[in-house]
């Protein structure tokens, strides 16, 4: 899934510009898994029901503000990718499936939402069944029909129409490759979703995707009416079956969301409807209003921000309950294009990286970006932890005079003094240009030619995405979360030789017998691919080194004062909103 | 009774509000305005002040490299040591780093300080200098010859001060950088210096338009009087009677233009690169790093106040120092 748009200010800056390439993906199949860590643990509950229960001192009333310094680029269901829109989305979109935050560990659990289990897959594992809940109703009281859900998936298909959503429907249902959408000549006619009767969804695929159900939790799948269908325009009129609707909602600027008298709880088991209304402003500027919600004032005491806390902001906490804390699924990293620069030389750039002095300048804080070690991060199941030796997300690298005129000998031992490296940074940012500026000095010293391409922010994202871009470091996604727990929405998506084409791909890899492992892990069953992708993980790290990770993102995010039962979410490392309320309506 | 003898004091003490000064016999008759202005000027308390303070801030962004010198820091070098892990830095000052060093990257306050002074003062006078010059010629030209060349003139005058500024710096960036090879070949050296260039040439391309107008309305005036009417009538070259029976008449209005739009060019530098529009990376400059410092305020006040200071002081002193130059060029004004 992508990382939400960045700012400017925030620490988180530098991630911003990374974002997670393109949507398009070429998944293969994956893991039906649990929690992070815990490698048995079942993290599905096909029988939830219905409603969730009270949270304790919850009270009703109120307008909830979420004051965001980055602004979500759609709420159509079927076009929202980045992880901010997904979680607004929840608000208003109900999907077949959800996740359910367990525990005080806030262990995400897969659970039925308007489908009546988790689907039934078919002896070949081809054919899933969705039974649908009865009686479901759009906000202005119109029954939900098993043909809107059918409808919104042959919708998905359209990305003429809707081209940042999610793709893994292309590559896994049956047609995906040929099918363009409802809207063309014969576009009603598509093979891959039917709907025997009223309370029936039935998908047909094209190969074995076991992860179906997490996909299936995706606001694509939330039941639209072909008659309301008004494409482009859908998300300034949409019909929810959550327990908000639109009251109005201005693209780019402000999202104002009332009660939907329709939404019935007792047939979900995940969200509440505490406040009255929601009020999202967009476009914000970060330090701002992250000290509007931390001084909570007025009204203020209502708001929150969902980026992580600028790291010059942290004096100024005086109650630590303001910060919300929890994992996120993400991992950042720098990326090596493994064609432009030979293996040798990827190990002393890693060996020269200034990991500290980074950390610093670019703004991170020791709470809300963990040294990583690994691809994977310790939100996604399957995670392992090991260190390979440089690798571990701290350290001095070249800045210590040893190190540098150390991988300045080895450079001139293989020849390649002055080896030149070339990358983009975004020269109206000033967090990046520092950076720059740090990674120009650092390499310089350590023997090597340094020619930082400075581009405008607003062009970064797409000049990084091209395969074939004149620079060879930190090319395509800068980082990526999981679009769901497991390793089979990473690895196959990232370090595959296809993976290039779609942008994707971080380092260019292109070696058959890694796609070969890749593929063979993703063809085992979930509890084994869980042990597996670690052996990846660490595979592709000891013999390829495509990328020097970074950190892992960890959310610590301000709140205000008067907002209660605020937990981070971590399938999205964003606040889960539906469970939010004032405490002083 | 006798008439009296003749008295010589007697005419001077008639005419007490000539405005001839008194002046010893040393001294030739007749002074020109500008010996007059300078000093009227050099009495006035306020612009001998002023002018001090312009001329420290000149020294020290001449000097700044021996200052840093001195100092033992440099405008570049991160020193990620010197401030915490969240990046804040763990001492006011010291005597390595006199004014502290930079939240984030630990590069040393002092000599950023000093170097920042430079765009700033560079910027305002090289598009002072252009842009009166510029300004000067073509209201000469325009009020002088008159006819066509003075429509043309005036409709360039015109439309250069319809055309919006604010827009054609941010616009003039990319544009310039494609004609020096496209922004993929300029390190960040070179395009930060394609900024500075395109600032003042954004500045002196904006500033002349106005006094090109005042310096032709002078000129339409003048060009009737007898002297140039004379000069011509004697077959003085155009050229002569331009620069030297019209121009040393100008001295007054350009003068005052000039120290007026010094003050100006420093703000505006400072708020376009406050706004990300003017100078970026790695080129110090104080408009930078008052708009980095508003975040850190609270934890570190020096890094705001430091540029702050400087802008404030130098303006400050200009614009008084323009006023007081006007003042004295103007024979209406007395204090």
């Amino acid at each position: 899934m992508q990382w939400k748009q960045v700012t400017a200010v925030a620490a988180t800056v530098m991630l911003a510009v990374a974002a997670c390439g393109t949507p398009s993906s070429n998944n293969k199949g994956g893991a039906n898994a649990g929690n992070a860590g815990t490698a048995q643990e079942k993290a599905t509950d096909p029988t939830a029901k219905g409603p969730a229960p009270e949270i304790e001192g919850a009270q009703k009333g109120g307008v909830a503000t979420v004051l965001s310094d980055v602004t979500p680029d759609t709420m159509d269901p079927t076009n929202i990718y980045f992880i901010d829109g997904n979680q607004i989305g929840k608000l208003m979109y109900r999907a077949l499936t959800q996740y359910r935050l367990d525990g005080d560990s806030h262990k995400p659990v897969l659970v039925p939402d308007l489908a009546e289990d988790l689907g039934t897959k078919s002896a070949d594992g081809l054919t899933w069944t969705f039974k649908l809940k009865q009686g479901i109703k759009y906000m202005d009281g119109t029954p939900v029909k098993a043909a809107d859900y059918a409808y919104a998936i042959k919708r998905s298909f359209a990305h003429d129409l809707y081209d940042a959503g999610p793709t893994y429907q292309d590559e896994y249902f049956k047609d995906g490759k040929t099918y363009k959408g409802p809207y063309g000549a014969n576009g009603d006619n598509y093979a891959g979703v039917d709907t025997p009767d009223d309370h029936t969804l039935v998908i047909h695929l094209a190969k074995k995707f076991d992860d179906l159900p997490y996909y299936a939790a995706f606001p694509m799948f939330t039941p639209i009416p072909k008659a309301k269908d008004t494409k482009k325009s859908y998300d300034l009129k949409p019909m929810t079956t959550g327990p908000y609707q639109v009251d109005s909602y201005t693209p780019g600027s402000e999202l104002k969301l009332k009660r939907n008298p329709h939404w019935d709880p007792n047939t979900d088991p995940v969200r509440y409807q505490y406040p009255d209304a929601w009020d999202f402003k967009f476009g914000q500027d970060t330090l701002k209003v992250q000290r509007q919600v931390l001084a909570s004032n007025g009204p203020d005491a209502n708001a929150l921000n969902y980026s992580d806390l600028d790291s010059s902001l942290v004096p100024e906490v005086k109650d630590q309950s303001q910060i919300v804390t929890g994992p996120q699924p993400c991992t950042n990293v720098w990326g090596l294009d493994t064609r432009k620069i030979p293996m040798e030389i990827r190990q002393l750039i890693a060996k020269a990286y200034p990991f500290d002095t980074y950390r610093k300048v670019a703004g991170l804080t020791p709470q809300t970006a963990i040294p990583a070690s690994t691809i994977l991060p310790p939100a996604v199941p399957g995670y392992e932890k090991y260190e390979l030796p440089g690798l571990v997300g701290t350290g001095k690298g070249a800045e210590d005079p040893a190190v540098a005129s150390e991988v300045k000998a080895k450079l001139k031992e293989l020849g390649k003094e002055n080896f030149e490296l070339s990358w983009y940074y975004s020269n109206d940012d000033k967090i990046a240009t520092q950076v720059n500026q740090l990674r120009t000095q650092v390499y310089t010293a350590a023997g090597f030619k340094v020619r930082a391409v400075g581009v405008p922010k607003a062009k970064i994202r797409t000049l990084r995405n091209d395969p074939a871009a004149p620079v060879n470091i930190a090319q395509g996604p800068s980082g990526w979360c999981s679009d769901w727990p497991s390793g089979a929405s990473w690895f196959p998506v990232l370090f595959k030789s296809d993976a290039v084409a779609l942008s994707n791909s971080i380092g260019m890899l292109q070696d058959k017998t890694l796609d070969a492992e890749i593929d063979r892990v993703n063809g085992l069953t979930a509890d084994q691919q869980l042990k597996e992708w670690s052996k990846v993980d660490k595979l592709i790290m000891e013999k390829y080194l495509p990328l020097i990770p970074l950190y892992y993102s960890y959310s610590g995010y301000p709140v205000g004062k008067n907002l209660g039962h605020v937990i981070n979410d971590p399938t999205q490392g964003l606040p889960e909103f539906t469970s939010i309320f004032l405490k002083q309506p | 009774m006798s008439i009296g003898s003749p008295d010589s004091t007697v005419g001077i003490e008639e005419h007490p509000a000539s405005a001839e000064p008194v002046r010893g016999s040393a001294v030739p008759h007749g002074k020109s305005p500008t010996r007059v202005a300078v000093d009227r000027l050099r009495k006035d308390r306020v612009a001998v002040i002023c002018a001090f303070v312009v001329l420290f801030f000149i020294l020290i962004a001449i000097f700044a490299p021996v200052l840093t010198k001195i100092e033992g820091g440099d405008i570049g070098t991160f020193h990620p040591d010197l401030v915490d892990e969240y990046g804040f830095p763990t001492f006011a000052s010291n005597a390595q780093h006199w004014f502290g060093v930079e939240p984030k990257t630990g590069r040393d306050n002092f000599a950023r300080w000093v170097y920042g002074a430079r765009p700033s003062l560079i910027i305002a006078f090289v598009a002072t200098l252009s842009g009166t010059v510029v300004g000067v010629v073509m209201g000469l030209l325009a009020g002088f010859l008159g006819g066509w060349v003075d429509r043309i003139i005036s409709w360039f005058v015109d439309f250069v001060l319809s055309l919006p500024y604010l827009l054609f710096a941010i616009a003039m960036v990319p544009i310039v950088e494609s004609m020096r090879g496209g922004s993929f070949n300029l390190s960040p050296e070179e395009q930060a210096s394609t900024r500075f260039f395109v600032l003042i040439f954004v500045l002196s391309f904006f500033g002349w338009a106005g006094l090109a107008r005042i310096i032709r309305g002078e000129v339409l005036s003048l060009r009737e009087r007898e002297f140039v009417l004379a000069a011509k009538a004697i077959g003085v070259p155009t050229r002569q009677v331009l620069f030297k029976e019209l121009l040393p008449n100008l001295v007054a209005p350009i003068v005052i233009s000039a120290s007026l739009s010094l003050p100006a060019y420093v703000t505006a530098e400072a708020g376009l690169s406050f706004l990300g529009v003017g100078l970026i990376e790695p080129v110090p400059s104080w408009g930078q790093t008052i708009a980095t410092a508003t975040n850190w305020f609270k934890a570190d006040p020096l890094y705001l106040w430091l540029p702050v200071l400087g802008i404030t002081a130098l303006v400050l002193a200009l614009a008084l120092l323009g006023d007081a130059v006007r003042d004295a060029f103007d024979p209406k004004t007395r204090r």
